[in-house]
């Protein structure tokens, strides 16, 4: 009975979004904020990736909140899981293939992440994406070997003082007689590596900091694992 | 091309599949009955809901919002909906993260992951920690095993109760 | 003037640093938090002055509007600005073991309520309310037991806030723009259709999880029997009027039209007569002032659903009232906390607390001549004056509301002063 209702209600919801979803005008965005976005971005800002130029820029705070979204949700996990449970014996480690697979894709996505993250401002890519690349590349050798974990002194470091470098680079910019989270420091060329100001040293810093701390995190996980009862 | 007389046309798929993640994320939030399954019919409407975001500034013939060397004047799509989904996305992971952590403390806590039976307990130990008599409920009166019937069941003749 | 932003910024950088301080030195890292709390009071104030009652914009990152984000900072966004640097400082967990990862996620709640009291964009306005989400679920998970209600306040969140996307993403269909100003200027063309009022009613189930509105307060009970008493303080105190807030300055500025107050009616309602009726049925102390809280917050959207000013300040006058007394209640009831049956008598063991226990509870019914009374007689002068059916029924509603609510908390005041030993 509370199935049939529940179906009830979605596939009514469903039709009723569906409704309103054939009203609207597709393909056709109305682009008041983003055509002047356009126009203004490349003097502005002076990043090619103009969805960057809005990410880091227009809506830094967005990010800002964003990243400390991720760093509670990474608090609370480990909060809330305690210490590590030593008592429990860790798994063995995993054979020679998954080993020495581990051992050589950590420098490549190690390369990889840290070319996406500093590319952000260029190409599609950025801090978060490269992030996640690197908390791959931080916990793989974990789950190759999970006799040895994670260092999570070093992570928690990495974490807290590039997510300070973030926020203190805004307020650079708010003592230097701006706002906070003004773009400082010279433009350059459009379409340079060294280009746009502050943005690639801020999506270093977002890079950096999700990267150490989804591994943390993912460490946490894996380490209170708890017995199937 | 129409299929029962509705015109199929690109944005309907688009809408469909959006809209139609979202319903399926709230049917799975409201009927599963593993916590986990849960969890996943939340990440299923969020993905719903980003693709909703993302459509909701796309332009005909336009290009990506990437300003290449050449200076070619075509329009672009609203840059502004994908920044909006790339921190909805990483919000949504957040939220699964914790989501999951939760889970795993439930798991340690009450040793199920059933929603029906995390709710029982879960009422149970409110009602214990206030000091209240629990309600028992009409299939569980003593909270486990059901009692037999009030009217013994009559020994058929033939039948001896060994 | 501009550095009213460093509510938002500073509570956030000494969150991230706090796990590294308190690796350090454990006491630095203990009065991190309530230092940098004093310090945004004292910003807020200075801010407060300066100002001297003028309204003025904030464009972060210097990018004028409507490409950027702007703070607008008027005085009511000041008020809850002040009022959410106070009631963290004064909630801050000073006792009980020093844990540098429960101290980050309080920072982490207060820079986020301060940026919801400030924000002038649509999206800002959900991303700090995600954020809001995430410390709060985390704080509620320290509590002992507390897990189950934890997880299903967050999965009940997380699909309000899909539903609020869904929403935001309607409204930029319609007009193309996220600031909140150029959104009421684009209203009265764009907005005022079915579409516009669906994404009304997403937007307010979304940010209604938190606001406690019927249909969508099923975790309230739940979240503050097993909480800690700090954490449901705060959560009902101050988060409940934030998403209150949210809402009101959507209705007002985009979202202006008829249906969309009938809509909030309705809601408001419902949730008055169900939580009052649950919070008589109650029987430990913690569920009864959660459903009472329940109650209280759908008589604030009743009164925001009144046009005009009036109900503006009624509805404002409510909420700051409960702000101040549901925290208070939940801190007295701390040392009491359990069967409402057990309390008997317990006034000869702490009379001070028992006095002021009754003094919030009359304050909460609306006995002249505490505070309670003038905000429910804003409210219910408010309702008296309007035509249509519905707001009469309101009325009506509310009065048999407050006449439970007196039975209620009377009964519990008398069961707290009862001479007579329990036979």
């Amino acid at each position: 009975m509370r199935n049939l209702a529940s179906l009830l209600f979605a596939g009514g919801l469903g039709f009723l979004l569906m409704v309103f979803g054939l009203q609207f005008d597709f393909g056709n965005a109305p682009m008041l904020v983003g055509q002047a976005i356009q126009s203004a971005a490349p003097e502005q800002v002076g990043a090619a990736n103009i969805v960057t130029a809005v990410v880091l820029g227009y809506r830094g705070i967005d990010t800002l909140g964003e990243l400390a979204i991720l760093f509670a949700a990474s608090t609370a996990v480990g909060l809330i899981l305690g210490h590590r449970h030593t008592s429990t014996k860790p798994d063995p480690d995993s054979g020679l293939i998954l080993r020495a697979g581990g051992e050589l894709l950590m420098p490549l996505l190690l390369v990889v992440g840290l070319y996406i993250i500093l590319h952000g401002h260029l190409t599609p890519g950025g801090g978060f994406q490269g992030g996640v690349i690197l908390a791959a590349a931080f916990f793989i050798p974990v789950l190759a070997r999970p006799s040895t974990p994670l260092k999570h002194t070093g992570m928690m470091l990495i974490e807290g003082f590039s997510g300070a470098a973030f926020i203190l680079i805004g307020l650079a910019a708010l003592y230097s007689g701006g706002e906070f989270l003004q773009p400082l420091l010279d433009k350059g060329t459009l379409g340079n590596l060294v280009s746009a100001g502050t943005l690639p040293l801020l999506y270093l810093a977002v890079g950096l900091k999700v990267g150490a701390e989804l591994a943390g995190l993912l460490a946490h996980l894996a380490a209170a694992e708890v017995s199937e009862s | 091309m129409t299929l029962f007389g509705l015109e199929i046309t690109l944005d309907l798929i688009l809408y469909t599949g959006a809209f139609g993640l979202i319903v399926i994320g709230a049917a799975g939030i409201v009927l599963a009955h593993h916590l986990f399954r849960v969890i996943l019919a939340l990440a299923i409407a969020e993905a719903g809901a980003n693709l909703l975001l993302v459509l909701s500034g796309y332009r005909w013939d336009a290009i990506a919002p990437i300003l290449s060397g050449s200076e070619s004047a075509a329009p672009m799509v609203d840059p502004v909906p994908q920044a909006m989904v790339l921190t909805a996305i990483v919000i949504g992971v957040g939220v699964q993260a914790l989501a999951v952590g939760l889970a795993m403390q439930v798991k340690k806590t009450y040793g199920t992951l059933d929603m029906s039976a995390i709710r029982q307990r879960l009422e149970a130990d409110i009602a214990g920690t206030a000091g209240i008599a629990t309600t028992g409920s009409q299939d569980a009166p003593l909270g486990e095993r059901p009692l037999p019937p009030a009217d013994a069941v009559p020994v058929t003749p033939g039948s001896s109760a060994r | 003037m501009n550095q009213i932003v460093l509510i938002v910024v500073l509570p956030l950088l000494a969150a991230f640093l706090v796990p590294i301080v308190a690796r350090m030195s454990a006491s630095l890292g203990a009065a991190l938090g309530p230092l940098v709390m004093g310090v945004c009071l004292w910003i807020t104030g200075t801010v407060a002055i300066e100002s001297a009652g003028n309204a003025f914009a904030i464009n972060i990152g210097g990018f004028m509007p409507p490409l950027g984000i702007t703070f607008f900072v008027d005085r009511l966004a000041l008020l809850f600005a002040f009022l959410t640097a106070l009631l963290v400082l004064v909630l801050w967990p000073f006792q009980g073991e020093h844990r540098p990862r429960e101290h980050a996620l309080t920072l982490i709640l207060a820079a986020a309520s301060g940026g919801l009291a400030l924000s002038g964009d649509l999206f800002n306005i959900y991303v700090f309310y995600e954020l809001v989400s995430v410390a709060s679920v985390g704080l509620v998970a320290t509590g002992r037991r507390s897990s189950a209600p934890a997880i299903r306040y967050l999965i009940l969140s997380g699909f309000g806030s899909v539903l609020a996307l869904v929403g935001i993403a309607l409204v930029y269909t319609q007009t193309g723009t996220l600031n909140l100003a150029h959104l009421s200027q684009l209203a009265p063309t764009h907005l005022i259709n079915p579409i516009g009022l669906a994404a009304f009613a997403l937007i307010l189930l979304g940010v209604g999880v938190k606001a406690e509105l019927f249909p969508v307060n099923t975790w309230v009970p739940e979240v503050y029997a097993t909480a800690p008493n700090r954490v449901s303080a705060l959560l009902a105190g101050l988060v409940s009027k934030l998403a209150a807030l949210v809402i009101l300055r959507l209705l007002v500025l985009v979202f202006a039209q008829e249906q969309a107050l009938l809509v909030m009616l309705l809601l408001g309602l419902l949730g008055v007569i169900t939580g009052e009726l649950a919070a008589w049925r109650a029987q430990d102390m913690n569920r009864m002032l959660a459903y009472s809280s329940i109650g209280q917050l759908g008589m604030v959207f009743v009164a925001f659903s009144i046009p005009g000013e009036t109900g503006v300040f009624a509805g404002l006058a409510i909420a700051l009232h409960h702000l101040v007394v549901k925290p208070a209640l939940f801190l007295l009831a701390a040392r009491w906390g359990g069967a409402l049956s057990g309390l008997a008598g317990a006034a000869g063991g702490n009379l001070p607390a028992a006095l002021l226990f009754t003094l919030f509870a009359l304050s909460l019914v609306g006995v002249p001549p505490l505070p309670g009374f003038w905000a429910k007689l804003l409210l219910v002068m408010g309702l008296a004056e309007q035509v249509g059916p519905l707001y009469h029924f309101a009325l009506a509603g509310i009065l048999i509301a407050t006449v439970v609510e007196a039975n209620y908390l009377f009964r519990i005041v008398s069961t707290l002063f009862h001479r007579d030993s329990p036979a």
